[in-house]
């Protein structure tokens, strides 16, 4: 289980990379948060179906463009580095990746005991898992751009808010 | 033409024309410098090692990786072949250009999008496809800028750097039929991301970079803050990967440490938005992986270049170079820009296309210092340049100011001729603190043109008493030979008497050896060794016999007989064994001062009080040499502090001749530097080399600053008791 040292620093460094920390518990928690955000149900990714047997999944025939900016998407992460403020998504198939590439609002749940304390935890995790591999993404932050004049713009391709929970 | 394609001299005259890009690009160098620093802090405190353990760790790696290339290579294709990956191993731009085509061609593919690749840049992929009826869409937006307005990047992180928000509001217009506010940057990035949205549902493949391709799985790891590379490589069926071979990595651990350096060297971030790993096609899907030597071989295995191979490409050689900041990537550069620019062009483009930009470097080394991989860049810039001279890419000035350096006796007559010119002009009123108040064409009036003095610093020597001792330093008794160097001893020979009386006063004798000139320092810079070689020989002959120790006040010198003398002699072991003779007993002044020749604390703390801030000359600064930092010899000395001034270690410009060849580049720098020493509020400046001191005073004189250049011997040397009268 995480330590409580752990989730603020976690916390912090997610900060530091615009995004924003949410304290909920439950994965009910989670879907009452992701619901109240907009008059449209969420969009789920298989893993967070999985956890809380609601919301909508991508069309498995064409599970990108069936979800192209939706309001709020929610998915699970594997594991999450207390330093960096990253979350890592292993996503093999479209289908998983389809709720973190093109929704608005990001809302990733991840459990307590699977907060590590650096990248290089996370790596050697990698490293014993080939088939995780196979597509993952350690998320730190929104998708951002500073390409105009170095003018910081948060939610250029990707999700432009992302929340984290770190639940029991 | 483009703005990145044209001569080297219509980019020069281009870039330097742009009155908005020098702020800019220094606003940028500013506060990249200073969250890079914070960052770097931060990773040395929580890994408990410097930043220079850190990065040559992990240059340990890129290195032990690229001896043994192949091997890793076949580890590498085995692991991704067997996850479905295909791997061709390709050695020129033209075979990789002809693959991805082939590939398009057979899969009826007509729209690949593109997230960032530098590979694909440097093979000129878009404009090839392009000839074959394939539209490359770049997604990245700073690249998808470039791309609508026909540029190449400026800057290997940043590649749209260069474009002012006016400017990215019209192009963005036309292509997407809008009306932007050129102040609501956030109205076009959101329409920006309709705009490539729509590419990403039509492509039949994506193509990619990668930063790091992991040899134990044959996995590929790609960074980015958009998160453009990850719709690239999910809506389309086909995915490419460009890189060169050098990206290799053994393991996963290894990865991880190449991310503790890449984004914080990069974009001064602890870790960029994706990092992305893939191994092997996805279901149903293809992956190419094509791996590029393009000269890469034959770079690994130059002595003096092979190790750029290291290079992660973040781009933090631009951020802290001064010249950079003046004209930007398109004119610093080729394809590939900033220090690192200079360099591998040679090997992937030509020697041609490295070649102009070379006479911009100030070798100051700052590059060298924030190289996350520890490349000598400085040192492999000289050997390009090098290179380039050979080749006959000198300008016939250039050539024609060196031959005339290495003759000593006619520079003596011209340089009499010109003191007795300067007398004239100072009796009919036509100089002004000590400069020559004469019309210049424009681009050179940013610096006066110093009056040159009768005597020389070693008459000034000879024709005095010696200096009364204040107290015995460990030399005391000694005989010290005065390496007085060419341009102090003949443009500010104050210098060269102020160097003795200060080796006078700890109870040394002074002798000036016959026939000394220069080192050869300003013809090995311009990658002249020829002429360079001649004037280290005629430096050795003058110095070498007996076993007095040398000493000299320019910091320059010194490094260029410890350093580049034994380059310049490699194949001449004679030679070679003759410059240890020298540059073995050779000291700057100020080691001097604090070591042998050590003058007691506050011993010259007499003498009229002024206010006064340091310019620590910056090659020996950014190479960590002890006397660099003149400003704590000279508090020692004389118990006064030193007004805080910004970029203390920053170039000033001179840059040997590069304030020459490239003239604005020169005053953009020391503009830059000037605005500090003002800031500051100091009365006088010291600096400690004198090539930079005549070069500061030369530019306070034309902006008529209030302060006062001195080399510090000057300044401390006020402070003795008068020599007696002979």
């Amino acid at each position: 289980m995480a330590t409580t040292d752990q989730i603020s620093q976690f916390a912090d460094a997610l900060a530091a990379a615009q995004g924003e920390f949410v304290e909920l518990a439950t994965w009910g928690e989670v879907w009452e948060f992701g619901a109240s955000l907009s008059d449209y149900e969420p969009v789920v990714s298989p893993s967070a179906y999985a956890q809380l047997q609601r919301g909508i999944l991508p069309d498995s025939n064409d599970p990108l463009r069936s979800i192209a900016d939706r309001a709020v998407g929610i998915t699970v992460a594997t594991l999450a580095v207390a330093e960096t403020g990253s979350v890592l998504l292993v996503e093999p198939a479209p289908i998983d990746r389809a709720v973190s590439l093109l929704t608005r609002h990001l809302i990733v749940a991840v459990r307590g005991a699977d907060l590590v304390d650096n990248l290089a935890d996370g790596f050697r995790w990698l490293a014993r898992q080939p088939r995780a591999a196979a597509y993952a993404t350690f998320v730190t932050g929104p998708s951002r751009t500073a390409d105009i004049e170095r003018s910081l713009t948060i939610g250029v391709q990707g999700p432009s808010r992302l929340s984290v929970a770190v639940i029991a | 033409m483009s703005a990145s394609t044209a001569p080297f001299k219509t980019r020069y005259r281009r870039s330097v024309s742009d009155p908005d890009l020098r702020p800019r690009l220094l606003e940028f160098q500013r506060s990249w410098r200073e969250s890079r620093d914070a960052q770097v802090r931060r990773l040395e405190q929580r890994r408990e090692r410097s930043f220079d353990e850190l990065r040559h760790d992990f240059a340990a790696v890129k290195d032990a990786t690229l001896e043994r290339l192949d091997d890793y290579l076949a580890e590498f294709r085995a692991n991704a072949e067997a996850a479905g990956a295909t791997v061709v191993e390709l050695r020129t731009a033209a075979d990789a250009v002809q693959y991805i085509a082939a590939v398009c061609k057979s899969r009826g593919i007509d729209l690949v999008v593109k997230s960032k690749s530098m590979v694909s840049e440097e093979i000129e992929l878009n404009h090839e496809l392009e000839q074959r009826n394939i539209t490359a869409i770049e997604t990245d937006l700073g690249e998808w800028l470039l791309q609508l307005a026909e540029e190449r990047p400026s800057h290997l992180v940043m590649p749209a750097i260069h474009q002012k928000r006016q400017y990215v509001a019209e192009i963005l217009g036309k292509e997407l039929g809008e009306d932007f506010d050129p102040d609501d940057i956030p109205a076009m990035v959101a329409s920006a991301r309709g705009g490539l949205r729509r590419h990403y549902l039509a492509a039949g493949a994506g193509l990619t970079g990668a930063n790091a391709l992991i040899a134990e799985s044959g996995s590929i790891m790609v960074v980015t803050n958009e998160g453009n590379m990850r719709l690239a490589t999910s809506l389309p069926d086909v995915h490419f990967i460009t890189a060169g071979i050098e990206k290799l990595i053994p393991t996963w651990a290894d990865a991880e440490r190449q991310l503790q350096l890449l984004p914080r060297s990069a974009t001064a971030q602890t870790l960029s938005t994706y990092t992305t790993c893939i191994t092997g096609a996805q279901p149903g899907k293809e992956m190419h992986i094509i791996l590029l030597d393009n000269g890469r071989r034959a770079m690994r295995d130059h002595d003096v270049i092979g190790d750029a191979l290291r290079c992660i490409r973040c781009g933090a050689c631009a951020n802290v170079c001064p010249p950079y900041q003046i004209v930007g990537g398109h004119t610093f550069g080729h394809i590939y820009t900033g220090a690192i620019g200079l360099v591998n062009t040679t090997f992937h483009h030509s020697l041609a296309d490295a070649a102009g930009p070379q006479g911009l470097c100030v070798s100051c080394g700052a590059c060298e210092t924030v190289c996350p991989v520890a490349i000598p860049l400085p040192k492999q810039i000289l050997e390009v340049r090098k290179r380039a001279h050979e080749s006959g890419h000198a300008p016939i000035w250039e050539r024609a100011a060196l031959r005339l350096w290495a003759r000593p006796r006619l520079l003596n007559s011209l340089f009499g001729i010109g003191a007795w010119a300067s007398a004239l002009a100072r009796a009919i009123g036509l100089v002004r603190r000590d400069h020559l108040r004469l019309p210049l064409p424009k681009r050179l009036r940013w610096r006066s043109i110093p009056t040159l003095p009768l005597r020389s610093g070693q008459t000034l020597v000879r024709s005095r008493a010696p200096q009364s001792v204040i107290a015995p330093a460990p030399a005391s008794g000694q005989t010290v030979d005065l390496f007085a160097q060419c341009l102090a001893d003949r443009l500010m020979p104050s210098v060269v008497d102020s160097s003795a009386r200060l080796i006078e006063a700890g109870g040394a004798a002074v002798n000036l050896p016959q026939d000394q000139h220069c080192c050869g320092l300003p013809a090995f810079d311009a990658g002249d060794w020829q002429t360079a070689r001649r004037m280290a020989r005629q430096t050795i002959e003058a110095l070498e016999s007996g076993d007095h120790q040398i000493v000299t006040p320019a910091p320059s010198c010194v490094i260029a007989m410890r350093e580049h003398w034994p380059q310049l002699f490699a194949d001449e072991p004679k030679w070679r064994e003759r410059t240890a003779a020298v540059s073995g007993r050779v000291h700057d002044l100020a080691a001097w001062l604090d070591g042998d020749g050590r003058l007691p604390d506050d011993s010259l703390s007499g003498g009229e009080r002024e206010s006064w801030s340091a310019h620590r000359f910056c090659q020996a600064s950014n190479r960590g040499d002890a006397g660099a930092r003149i400003d704590l010899l000279v508090q020692r000395l004389t118990g006064e502090s030193a007004l805080p001034i910004e970029e203390p270690e920053v170039c000033c410009g001179f840059g040997g001749l590069t304030s020459m060849a490239a003239p604005e580049v020169g005053e953009g720098i020391l503009d830059r530097k000037l605005d500090c020493v003002a800031q500051s509020g100091c009365e006088t400046l010291l600096t400690n080399n004198p090539g930079c001191a005549i070069h500061l005073r030369a530019g306070a004189a034309a902006r008529e600053s209030r302060h006062d250049t001195l080399h510090y011997a000057d300044f401390l040397a006020a402070r003795l008791p008068k020599s007696r009268t002979p």
